[in-house]
C-alpha cells in the first residue's frame, strides 16, 4: 500500500506553508475524515493526497471575547468546549451539546464541522442564523466570509486550496426570544434528521428582528431573508395575519431529498408555534 | 520519514515512529497489545473503543495516532488495577452490568470520566454520561445501577 | 467454601474478566504467521456471473472460490437443509452472496486486491419484497414449482372459517407488516481457522459449535472429527450467530485446506450490517369474526420474507404460525404460513425466532378491534385469555396454569393503568398501552427428542466438577446459571464447578444454544447428571453422562403439525406509557412496566438483565430500528444510520417476575431469553396510537412514519 505524506505542524505559520506547498487535506479532529477515508479495522485510512494534521497547532484552540463584543472561536475548539462556554450564544451551545455522542464532542471541532459542510452538520445551522463569519488564512493574507457564503452546498465550500479556517467570529447578537430543536434519529448520540433555530427581538410590541435557520433540510442550511422580512417590523398583533405567508415562503426554501413531507411539516409546525408564542406575548427568553 | 509521535500511554512515555494516519485504536491493539479497547463500529458511533485522552473520553477508532502528540492516554489496561478502576469493575460485577461484555471496557472508561467529573451523579446524568456507549444486551438499567453503586462505594475516591 | 444455593445473589462468573478487558474475543486472538481474509461478495441481487477477472496476486496472496473445493466435496452448507452454497458459481441470488475470499498477510493489500477483482454479471430483475416474491417478480425462484414459496404450513382448529365468518356480526380484516431487524451484536461476526495436528481448528464467535462442524464438513468431505470448533468469548449473538458462522467458517475451511496457516476473518461493522442474516420481515393478513363483542374466529395468512436461502426459515415460520393466536383462545382458527423466497440476504434466527412478528400482529389487531368496538384493549384482551387445558391452535393443550391474570393485576396497579387509560383522551399526546405475549420453550413438539437428542457430561476430579457441554455463553449468563444449577444440586460451591468454553473435540453435544432451551433443557440435563453424581459422590473420580428424555403423554406429529407444540410457555405482559411531541412527532417513553412468568428464576440478577435488554431491543424494533431494502440493497449500512437505543432513549424499567414452577425444568425454570423480546413493541405502538389517536399497521414508527399515519387518518 502506498503511504501518503502526512504533516504534523506545531504552528499556524508552518501549517499555512504546508497548505500552500502541498494543498494537503486539513484534518482537524478527524471525526469525519477518518470515517470517510476508513478502510476498516487494522488498515490505515486511505487519503487521496497529502494530509495535514492540524491538532498540534495550539493557537487555533480556545474562545475569547473581542473588544467589539464579538466572540472568537478558534477553529480547533471542540464541540464539548463550545457547549461549556459562557461566552457562546445559547443557540450554538444547543447545537454543540447535542452533536453526536460525548466522546465525539471531545474530538469534533467547529472548524472541521464547517469545513466538512455536511447537510446534516450541527454547527452551521445556528452559525448561519447568527450571521457568523469565518477567518480564512493563507500564508500571505486572510479574508473574512460569512458562514452562509462559505458553505456552497452539500460538501462544497469556498475554501481555497491554500487556505485554512482559523477562526469563527460570532457577532454580538441579543434576541429577546429564541427557539432550538434538533430531531435526531434517537434521543442521544444521533445524526440530525432535522434541526431548527429561530430567534426574534421584540421591542415595544414590534418585531424588530426575526430569523430562522433550518438544518438537514436541504443541501445546505436553509435561511430565507425574504421570508424573515415579512415579519420584521410587524406588530405582534399583526403576526397572525402574516404567519401563513411567512410559513409558505419558508416552506419554499426547504429542499430535502428524503422525507420531504415530514421535514416541511415539522418545520412549519415549529415555526408556527414560535410565532404564535411571540404573538401571545411570551415572556422574553427561550420558547420551549 | 515521519516525525515521531510522543505521548504518555497508561503512564509510560511512548514514541511512535510509523504512519501518523493509522487509527489510534489499531496502534493500541496491535502495536502495544492493549486489546481491552474493542472495535464495534469503526466510526465513533458505539463507544466500544473509548479511551481517555487528556482527561476526556474519546473514541480511539476515529483519531489518527498523529493527533495524540503530547497527549496523555489511558486505556482500560491503565485503570483496571487502580483504586478507581477496581471500584468501577467491582460495582459492574456486583450490579449485574456485564452480559456479553464487548461494550464494557469502553463503558468502564466512560464511567471513569463521568465519576471523575461528577462524583455523585443523578440517574439522568449517568444516562447522559454513557449515552455514547452502545450496549445491545443490557438495556442499560443495570449499568446505570452499577455506576450509582460505584459512586456510592467509591465516594471517597471520586471526591478526592 | 459454602455451598451455592439457587436463591443466592451472586456475581456473574465472567463479569470481572470482561470488565477488565481481559476476555479474549476472536478479534483479540493472534497467531504467528497469521493471515487475514475478506469475503468477495456479489454486488448485484440476481444475475449470471459472466466473468471473474483477477488482478495479479503477489506471492502469498490467494483468491479462494468454489474451484478450490476438492472433487469429493460439495459446495453446500448444511444448515436445516443444504441449499446455501458456500461459494456462488455461475449465478448469484442476492447482494452479499459469497463468491470467494481473498487471503494473505497484509490487510491493506488484501482490500486493494479485493477492490480490483472485476466480476461481470448479466443482471436479472430481483424479487425483493414479500409481494415481489408472491408475484414471482423476475421469474420464479423455483421454476419446478413455478413459485417463490420456500416452505409452508397451516394449522386449523374448530369449524371451517367460511361458516364462522357467515355467522359473525362483523368481520374485521387488516394487514400488518413488520420489518427487517439487524442483531447488532457489538462484536461483529468473526472466526479464525487453523490447521493443528492434522485437524482443522476453528476459533469462532458462535452460538452453536456443533452446527458449524456439521454444516461445513461436507465441503471437504471429511469426518466430523477432523474439524474442531472452539468457541471463544462471544460478544452477543441474539440468533445472528446461530447458523451464520457456518458461512464464515465454510469459506475459511476451503481456504485453510489450501493454505494451512492461521487465517483470521473479522467483519467490519458495515459488512455485518449489510451482509449478515436478519430478522424476517413479515406480512400478516388477519381476518377476525366478531360476534356479541367477542372474537369467535381468526384467520391469519402469514408471510415471512426468507431471502434467497432457507437457512432456519421453515422452523422460524412454524414458530410464527404457532404463536399466531397470541395468548388467546379463539374457538375457531385457521393459520397459514408461507415462507417467501426473495433475492435478498437470507433471514434467519433472531431472538423470538418468528414469534415476535405474529405476536405483534395479533396484539395490534386485538387493539384495533377493541378500539373499533369502543372498549378498552386490555378489557377486551382479558375476555379472550387462554387458560390451562384450553385447546391450542395445533389441537394440543395448554399444559400449565396460565398466570396472566395475576401478572396483569400487578402491572395495572404499578402503572396505574386503569386510571390513565381512562384519563388520557385519545389524541391528547399522552397514551398508555399494553401487550400480552408468550413464548413456547425449547424446540417445537418432540424436536428435542427426535432431532436434538441432547447430552450433558459432568466430570468429577477430587472435589471439583467440570461441565462439558456444547452450550455457549454469548452474554445471556448461561455459564453462571449452569454452574449455579450444578453446584446447588451437588451441594458444593460454584467455585468448585468449571464450565469451559466448548470445544467440540472435548464436550458432548447438548444441542444448539437457541430456542430459549439452554436453562430448561440443558440445565435440566445437568441437574439430572448432578443428582446421579451426588449419589455416588464418594466413589472418587468419575463422570456422568445423561441424555434427554421427553415426558410421556404429550404427542406431536411433525408431519401434520398437530399436538402439543410446547410443553411449557413463558408468559409476559408489558405496559408502556408515552408522551408525544405534537410539533415533531417525537415520542418519549415515560414508563415501562413488565411482568414475566418464567417458571423460576435461576438467578434473579441475570433474569433482570435479560428482561431489561430484551424489552429495550423490542422497543428499538417498534420505535426506531429501520432497515430498508431497496432493489436488493440495504439502505442502512452502519451504526450511524441503523440506530439502536442508547441509555437516553428509554427510562428505567419496573420488572416483575412471576413464579410458576415447571415440572420438567431445573428447579422449575423455563426458558426466558426470547420471551422478554416478544411484547414491548406492541405495547409501545398501542400507547402511541392512543396518544395520537391514530392507527399503525407497520413498525418501526419513527417521526416521519407517524407523519404518514396521521395524514392517512385525516
Amino acid at each position: 500500500m502506498e503511504q501518503v505524506t502526512c504533516f504534523m505542524p506545531q504552528t499556524l505559520q508552518e501549517a499555512l506553508e504546508i497548505r500552500k506547498a502541498y494543498h494537503a487535506t486539513v484534518l482537524a479532529g478527524g471525526s469525519d475524515l477518518m470515517v470517510t477515508n476508513s478502510m476498516g479495522a487494522g488498515i490505515t485510512p486511505k487519503f487521496s493526497g497529502p494530509v495535514l494534521i492540524l491538532t498540534g497547532v495550539k493557537e487555533l484552540k480556545g474562545i475569547h471575547q473581542n473588544a467589539d463584543g464579538s466572540v472568537s472561536i478558534g477553529a480547533l475548539t471542540t464541540s464539548a468546549e463550545i457547549s461549556r462556554s459562557p461566552l457562546v450564544h445559547p443557540l450554538l451551545i444547543d447545537a454543540a451539546s447535542r452533536m453526536g455522542a460525548i466522546a465525539l464532542r471531545n474530538s469534533a471541532t467547529i472548524g472541521g464541522n464547517i469545513g466538512n459542510a455536511s447537510p446534516k452538520g450541527d454547527m452551521p445551522q445556528p452559525l448561519i442564523l447568527l450571521d457568523a463569519e469565518l477567518v480564512l488564512k493563507r500564508v500571505d493574507g486572510e479574508r473574512r466570509m460569512k458562514v452562509d457564503d462559505f458553505i456552497l452546498g452539500s460538501k462544497k465550500t469556498a475554501l481555497a486550496d491554500d487556505e485554512i479556517i482559523t477562526e469563527v467570529i460570532l457577532p454580538p447578537q441579543e434576541f429577546t426570544h429564541i427557539f432550538y430543536r434538533k430531531i435526531g434519529m434517537r434521543r442521544a448520540n444521533a445524526i440530525s434528521k432535522l434541526t431548527l433555530s429561530a430567534a426574534a427581538t421584540v421591542k415595544d410590541g414590534v418585531v424588530v428582528d426575526f430569523r430562522a435557520s433550518s438544518g438537514a433540510a436541504g443541501p445546505k442550511v436553509a435561511r430565507s431573508r425574504a421570508a424573515e422580512e415579512l415579519l420584521i417590523g410587524k406588530k405582534l398583533s399583526e403576526l397572525p395575519a402574516v404567519k401563513e405567508e411567512f410559513l409558505d415562503a419558508w416552506n419554499g426554501v426547504i429542499s430535502p431529498h428524503a422525507m420531504p413531507e415530514y421535514r416541511r411539516n415539522s418545520t412549519r409546525r415549529m415555526l408556527a408555534y414560535f410565532i404564535d408564542a411571540l404573538a401571545a406575548g411570551h415572556p422574553a427568553g427561550r420558547v420551549e | 520519514m515521519y516525525s515521531d509521535v510522543r505521548f504518555k500511554l497508561n503512564g509510560e512515555e511512548k514514541c511512535y515512529t510509523g504512519d501518523p494516519l493509522r487509527r489510534l485504536l489499531d496502534v493500541l491493539r496491535e502495536d502495544y497489545g492493549l486489546t481491552g479497547s474493542k472495535e464495534g463500529c469503526g466510526e465513533g458511533e458505539c463507544g466500544a473503543c473509548s479511551i481517555v485522552k487528556d482527561g476526556e473520553l474519546v473514541t480511539s477508532c476515529i483519531i489518527p495516532i498523529g493527533a495524540v502528540n503530547g497527549c496523555e492516554l489511558l486505556t482500560i489496561e491503565g485503570i483496571r488495577d487502580t483504586e478507581k478502576g477496581k471500584c468501577i469493575i467491582d460495582a459492574y460485577a456486583e450490579g449485574g452490568a456485564v452480559q456479553c461484555g464487548f461494550c464494557i471496557p469502553g463503558m468502564v472508561m466512560a464511567t471513569y470520566c463521568l465519576l471523575n467529573k461528577n462524583p455523585n451523579p443523578t440517574e439522568d446524568e449517568i444516562r447522559l454520561g454513557i449515552s455514547g456507549n452502545i450496549c445491545r444486551c443490557t438495556g442499560y438499567d443495570l449499568i446505570v445501577e452499577s455506576i450509582r453503586l460505584a459512586a456510592q462505594k467509591g465516594a471517597a475516591l471520586w471526591n478526592r | 467454601m459454602a455451598a451455592t444455593r439457587i436463591g443466592d445473589r451472586i456475581k456473574r462468573v465472567d463479569a470481572v474478566q470482561k470488565a477488565r478487558g481481559e476476555a479474549k474475543y476472536v478479534c483479540d486472538l493472534t497467531f504467528p504467521e497469521m493471515q487475514y481474509a475478506y469475503l468477495v461478495r456479489s454486488t448485484v441481487p440476481r444475475g449470471k456471473i459472466l466473468n471473474i477477472s483477477l488482478p495479479d496476486f503477489p506471492e502469498g496472496y490467494y483468491f479462494i472460490s468454489a474451484k478450490d473445493i476438492p472433487a469429493k466435496g460439495k459446495n453446500e452448507l448444511w444448515m436445516i437443509t443444504k441449499d446455501w452454497r458456500c461459494f456462488a458459481e455461475d449465478y448469484v441470488l442476492y447482494v452479499g452472496e459469497t463468491i470467494g475470499l481473498v487471503v494473505g498477510p497484509d490487510r491493506g493489500v488484501l482490500k486493494e486486491l479485493k477492490g480490483k477483482i472485476k466480476i461481470d454479471y448479466e443482471e436479472q430483475t430481483p424479487a425483493v419484497t414479500i409481494d415481489d416474491g408472491i408475484n414471482c417478480v423476475g421469474g420464479p425462484m423455483f421454476p419446478e414449482k413455478n413459485s417463490n414459496v420456500m416452505c409452508e404450513l397451516f394449522c386449523e382448529k374448530g369449524r371451517p372459517m367460511e361458516e364462522v365468518f357467515a355467522e359473525a356480526d362483523e368481520v374485521f380484516e387488516e394487514t400488518i407488516t413488520t420489518p427487517y431487524q439487524e442483531h447488532v451484536h457489538l462484536e461483529t461476526n468473526s472466526a479464525i481457522a487453523n490447521y493443528e495436528d492434522g485437524k482443522f481448528v476453528f476459533y469462532a464467535s458462535a452460538q452453536c459449535p456443533f452446527y458449524i462442524r456439521k454444516s461445513i464438513a461436507g465441503l471437504l468431505d471429511v469426518p466430523y472429527d477432523d474439524i474442531i470448533i472452539r468457541q471463544l468469548t462471544t460478544g452477543g449473538a441474539f440468533g445472528g450467530k446461530e447458523h451464520f458462522p457456518d458461512v464464515l467458517c465454510g469459506a475459511l475451511l476451503v481456504a485453510e485446506n489450501v493454505i494451512r496457516k492461521p487465517i483470521k476473518m473479522v467483519f467490519d461493522r458495515e459488512e455485518d450490517t449489510q451482509f449478515s442474516v436478519k430478522r424476517h420481515p413479515s406480512k400478516c393478513i388477519y381476518k377476525s369474526a366478531i360476534k356479541d363483542g367477542r372474537v369467535i374466529g381468526v384467520q391469519g395468512h402469514i408471510y415471512y420474507n426468507c431471502g434467497a436461502y432457507l437457512s432456519s426459515s421453515y422452523v422460524v415460520l412454524q414458530r410464527g404460525v404457532f404463536h399466531g393466536n397470541g395468548v388467546y383462545t379463539f374457538p375457531n382458527t385457521y393459520l397459514k404460513g408461507e415462507g417467501i423466497g426473495t433475492n435478498t440476504f437470507p433471514t434467519c434466527a433472531f431472538r423470538g425466532f418468528g414469534a415476535p412478528q405474529t405476536l405483534f400482529a395479533i396484539e395490534t389487531h386485538m387493539d384495533h378491534i377493541a378500539r373499533h368496538l369502543g372498549v378498552d384493549p386490555l378489557e377486551f384482551k382479558m375476555k379472550h385469555l387462554c387458560k390451562q387445558g384450553d385447546e391450542t391452535t395445533t389441537n394440543g393443550h395448554i399444559i400449565e396454569e396460565v398466570k396472566l391474570p395475576e401478572m396483569i393485576d400487578v402491572l395495572t396497579k404499578e402503572s396505574d393503568y386503569w386510571r390513565k387509560a381512562k384519563e388520557y383522551a385519545p389524541g391528547s399526546g399522552k397514551g398508555i398501552g399494553i401487550s400480552l405475549y408468550n413464548h413456547g420453550g425449547a424446540f417445537t413438539g418432540n424436536g428435542e427428542q427426535a432431532i436434538i437428542k441432547a447430552h450433558s457430561l459432568l466430570v468429577k476430579k477430587g472435589g471439583k466438577v467440570t461441565i462439558l457441554v456444547g452450550s455457549t455463553e454469548m452474554g445471556q449468563g448461561f455459564k453462571t446459571a449452569l454452574r449455579k444449577i450444578c453446584a446447588a444440586t451437588l451441594g458444593i460451591s460454584m467455585d468448585d464447578v468449571d464450565y469451559p468454553d466448548p470445544d467440540t473435540s472435548k464436550v458432548v453435544d447438548s444441542g444448539p444454544t437457541a430456542a430459549s432451551r439452554s436453562t430448561m433443557i440443558v440445565g435440566r440435563l445437568v441437574e439430572r447428571a448432578a443428582l446421579q453424581m451426588k449419589e455416588r459422590w464418594n466413589e472418587g473420580d468419575f463422570s456422568v453422562e445423561v441424555e434427554y428424555e421427553h415426558p410421556d403423554g404429550y404427542p406431536w406429529d411433525q408431519a401434520t403439525f398437530r399436538g402439543d407444540a410446547y410443553l411449557g410457555y413463558g408468559w409476559g405482559a408489558a405496559i408502556i406509557e408515552v408522551e408525544a411531541d405534537k410539533l415533531t412527532n417525537e415520542i418519549k417513553t415515560v414508563g415501562i412496566w413488565t411482568s414475566h412468568e418464567i417458571g423460576k428464576a435461576i438467578d434473579e440478577l441475570i433474569v433482570h438483565g435479560q428482561i431489561n435488554g430484551g424489552v429495550i431491543q423490542s422497543l428499538g424494533y417498534g420505535a426506531m430500528e429501520k432497515l430498508e431494502n431497496r432493489k436488493g440493497y440495504f439502505r442502512q449500512k452502519s451504526m450511524s444510520d441503523y440506530v439502536i437505543p442508547t441509555s437516553m432513549d428509554f427510562p428505567k424499567q419496573f420488572y416483575h417476575i412471576q413464579e410458576n414452577p415447571y415440572p420438567w425444568g431445573p428447579y422449575g425454570a423455563k426458558g426466558m431469553g426470547e420471551l422478554v423480546f416478544n411484547g414491548a413493541s406492541a405495547a409501545f405502538v398501542d400507547a402511541v396510537e392512543r396518544a395520537l389517536n391514530t392507527k399503525f399497521h407497520s413498525i418501526p414508527i419513527p417521526p416521519e412514519d407517524i407523519e404518514e399515519a396521521l395524514k392517512n387518518v385525516q
